[in-house]
């Protein structure tokens, strides 16, 4: 089994479904002679050309409302918003096109849509965001958010092969810091929750980056066994794993490197109190990014994300509860 | 379920609570006891069950509203009382300082001498009314204990330690200000006696092969006792109808639904022509419905049929019908039903054409006047009449529809009348 970068395992996944699949293309900007703003497309147009590859005007209205129509007619889109932050700009035809559009007239979309997301490289305000929550609040879209190599390849490959609408969430953090073994091939990861670490005494359950933070922070807790929950799809979102954890666990925390309020967590934690109340021993808790944008500067940045310190600091005051 | 709990002062350092015959829907004003899950003399934690009970089709549990002792047991095995009749009284020792919620005003004294306000007073001399309670117990709904009242468990201890009968009061606990954690109360349960060692000889005679068989199940008996006074009462007769279902069955698998909501659908139309099949004969008194109340029987495999009904059902749309008997079915076979959802019923259909059979004679659902049998859709050659009036023989998918009638309530012309109807609704799908 091969090892790659987490960047090189999305490459790998583009290069594999363009190589079996005619009907899969990819567009976004600068994705094509460039190679892309990291690197992810880079190689691809030279080996499949202008017509797969293309580069498109600074337009993600255009670029999302180009996919879907693609996607309409049969062709299987993945389109590159060069930062998740621009989606904004593209809200319209992604929710309410895109996610829509099965519901009215009976059509399905399969265009994914993949968005460099978090921060922790001091990308300021416009470069850092999490904007998964938003799509998770619109019915008719998929989310998925992969930790690992293996899965960010495998969910890929799901993403492009679902007949809906999927954002595919990657962590631009994780893009040359993760490494791991990757089958080779086209593989499909489920979009449900994975054990990334087994535990009985307590449970933090996180995506993404956040995974990492969660393993480490947890290593070595005053020797409690402590799980961690990879949550990996957002829409859908695993209840019986998250279920099943704290039924084992009875104690909580939940991550999110996105804003709080209404965060992904907040849904985890909205399901827990709802259909774990019975197995709970105490609060469930949350360490989240604060209701602010992400700063510039490194040190407001580092302070405001999740760290390390601060997850183990809840996981040992819940573990004391 | 059951309202807030009423109690009463026995001599004695001990409340009566009364367990009482819970309101399950409107329209049900009694419910049979079926059995007692506790005896007097038993502990009981609140929530737990005292006892099974059975209203019309339904069976469910009866929780005590308290922890406490089962100190009298008023309703016997296969009774049927009125709601709100008191089935058991449960004894809370007040000196394990447990009360009921919505009880509190009148605490009860460490010395079991009642207050005036608290009833009758057999024995013990009253305080005057002066006095005050001189300690009131929380009343919240968490278990309390005297010399630790202010504990409060969690969730997950609270269910731990009732399921091993564990008295939390006596968890030491290792949290924070000394609660009660989750291993707390895993310690206690691990570390409780274990079982004898087994000294019995080992040797089994061989079982006897005795067939399977006993007591009829409680639904088998209903469901013996309604179908039995439905062949005394009616007078049944039973007509049939070939019918085409050629395009029914192309239209089903567009909507990829089955048949039933389609006929559901036809038969509500031809009850709308047809009147006077929507209606019930109790004795001499015939009513016509407005409102199509339509069941459905749902099997429930070996335990026997149950059949819930679709409100309103001239209101829904074929996928509106498939959507609604799809949940009823559901709820049906995992016992989720409410008593309301399994009556008032204008017209029945049933359907166990899946495993082939062509006819059968239905019996009535009292006080109905009519049933309809949808049996297998099979293909089979038929003449057919071009436009032309040319005759040809076609493969087409073919269904007899049986419709058991009371002949007290109409004649045969009439329950034709009906069947010729449902058959032009279907075909013309």
């Amino acid at each position: 089994m091969p090892t790659m970068t987490y960047l090189q395992a999305i490459s790998s996944a583009l290069r594999d479904e363009l190589r079996a699949d005619e009907r899969v293309f990819v567009m976004g900007e600068d994705i094509g002679v460039f190679g892309g703003a990291f690197k992810v497309t880079d190689g691809l147009f030279e080996e499949f050309g202008p017509g797969r590859v293309m580069d498109t005007p600074l337009a993600e209205s255009a670029i999302i409302g180009t996919a879907v129509g693609a996607a309409v007619v049969g062709m299987r889109p993945v389109c590159e918003m060069q930062f998740s932050d621009f989606i904004s700009c593209g809200f319209d035809q992604l929710v309410n096109v895109a996610g829509k559009m099965n519901y009215r007239q009976g059509l399905a979309v399969p265009i994914t849509v993949r968005l460099p997301s978090g921060g922790g490289f001091s990308g300021g305000p416009f470069h850092s965001q999490n904007p998964e929550a938003w799509f998770m609040h619109s019915p008719g879209i998929k989310v998925v958010a992969p930790s690992t190599a293996e899965d960010a390849k495998g969910l890929l490959h799901t993403a492009i092969h679902d007949p809906n609408p999927v954002c595919f969430m990657e962590h631009k953090h994780l893009y040359r810091r993760i490494k791991g073994d990757v089958p080779s091939g086209i593989y499909e990861t489920p979009m449900t929750a994975r054990v990334a670490r087994a535990g009985s005494d307590l449970v933090v359950i996180a995506y993404g980056a956040m995974v990492h933070v969660a393993l480490e922070a947890t290593e070595d807790v005053d020797g409690a066994s402590i799980e961690v929950l990879d949550l990996r799809s957002l829409v859908p979102l695993d209840s019986d794993a998250i279920l099943d954890s704290v039924a084992r666990c009875s104690k909580v925390v939940i991550m999110d490197e996105a804003n709080a309020t209404c965060a992904a967590g907040a849904q985890v934690a909205a399901l827990i109190a709802e259909h774990g109340f019975e197995d709970l021993d105490g609060p469930v808790v949350r360490v989240a990014t604060p209701d602010v944008p992400i700063p510039f500067s490194p040190p407001l940045e580092q302070a405001v994300l999740p760290s390390v310190e601060r997850v183990r600091e809840a996981c040992r005051e819940l573990l004391a509860y | 379920m059951s309202s807030s709990p009423t109690e009463t002062r026995a001599p004695g350092a001990t409340t009566l609570v009364d367990v009482t015959m819970p309101q399950m829907g409107v329209s049900v004003a009694e419910g049979t006891v079926v059995a007692w899950a506790k005896q007097v003399g038993d502990r009981v934690e609140a929530d737990e069950t005292v006892c099974e009970i059975s209203t019309d089709k339904i069976d469910t549990e009866v929780p005590a509203p308290v922890s406490g002792v089962v100190a009298e047991i008023l309703v016997g095995v296969d009774a049927t009382v009125e709601v709100g009749v008191v089935l058991a009284r449960i004894a809370v020792d007040s000196a394990s300082g447990e009360l009921p919620g919505g009880g509190g005003a009148a605490a009860p004294t460490p010395t079991a001498a009642p207050t005036p306000t608290a009833g009758p007073a057999p024995t013990a001399a009253p305080t005057p009314g002066a006095a005050p309670p001189p300690h009131v117990a929380p009343v919240s709904g968490a278990p309390a204990v005297n010399g630790a009242s202010h504990r409060r468990y969690s969730p997950v201890v609270q269910r731990i330690a009732a399921e091993h009968g564990i008295d939390l009061s006596v968890v030491p606990g290792t949290g924070r200000g000394g609660r009660v954690r989750k291993q707390d109360v895993l310690a206690l349960v691990e570390a409780a006696p274990e079982a004898p060692m087994h000294i019995e000889s080992p040797y089994r005679p061989d079982p006897v092969p005795a067939g399977s068989g006993g007591q009829l199940s409680r639904m088998r008996r209903q469901i013996g006792a309604h179908m039995k006074r439905s062949l005394e009462t009616s007078a049944h007769c039973t007509s049939w109808i070939e019918v085409d279902m050629t395009r029914v069955q192309s239209a089903r698998a567009r909507l990829g639904v089955t048949a039933l909501p389609f006929v559901a659908s036809a038969v509500i139309a031809a009850l709308r022509e047809h009147p006077q099949l929507n209606a019930s004969l109790e004795g001499e008194r015939y009513t016509q419905h407005a409102a199509v109340n339509l069941g459905i029987a749902v099997s429930l495999g070996e335990d026997g049929l149950i059949v819930p009904v679709i409100r309103a059902a001239h209101e829904l749309s074929v996928e509106g019908l498939a959507t609604r008997i799809r949940d009823l079915a559901k709820r049906a076979r995992t016992r989720a039903l409410t008593p309301d959802e399994v009556r008032g019923g204008t017209f029945t259909i049933t359907n166990p054409g899946q495993y082939g059979t062509i006819m059968a004679t239905p019996i009535i659902n009292q006080p109905q006047v009519a049933i309809l049998d949808l049996e297998a859709i099979v293909k089979r050659p038929v003449v057919v009449t071009d436009a032309d009036g040319n005759d040809s023989i076609a493969i087409r998918a073919m269904t007899i529809l049986g419709l058991s009638w009371d002949h007290r309530a109409l004649d045969g012309a009439l329950a034709a009348q009906f069947l010729a109807s449902l058959k032009r609704g279907l075909e013309s799908v």
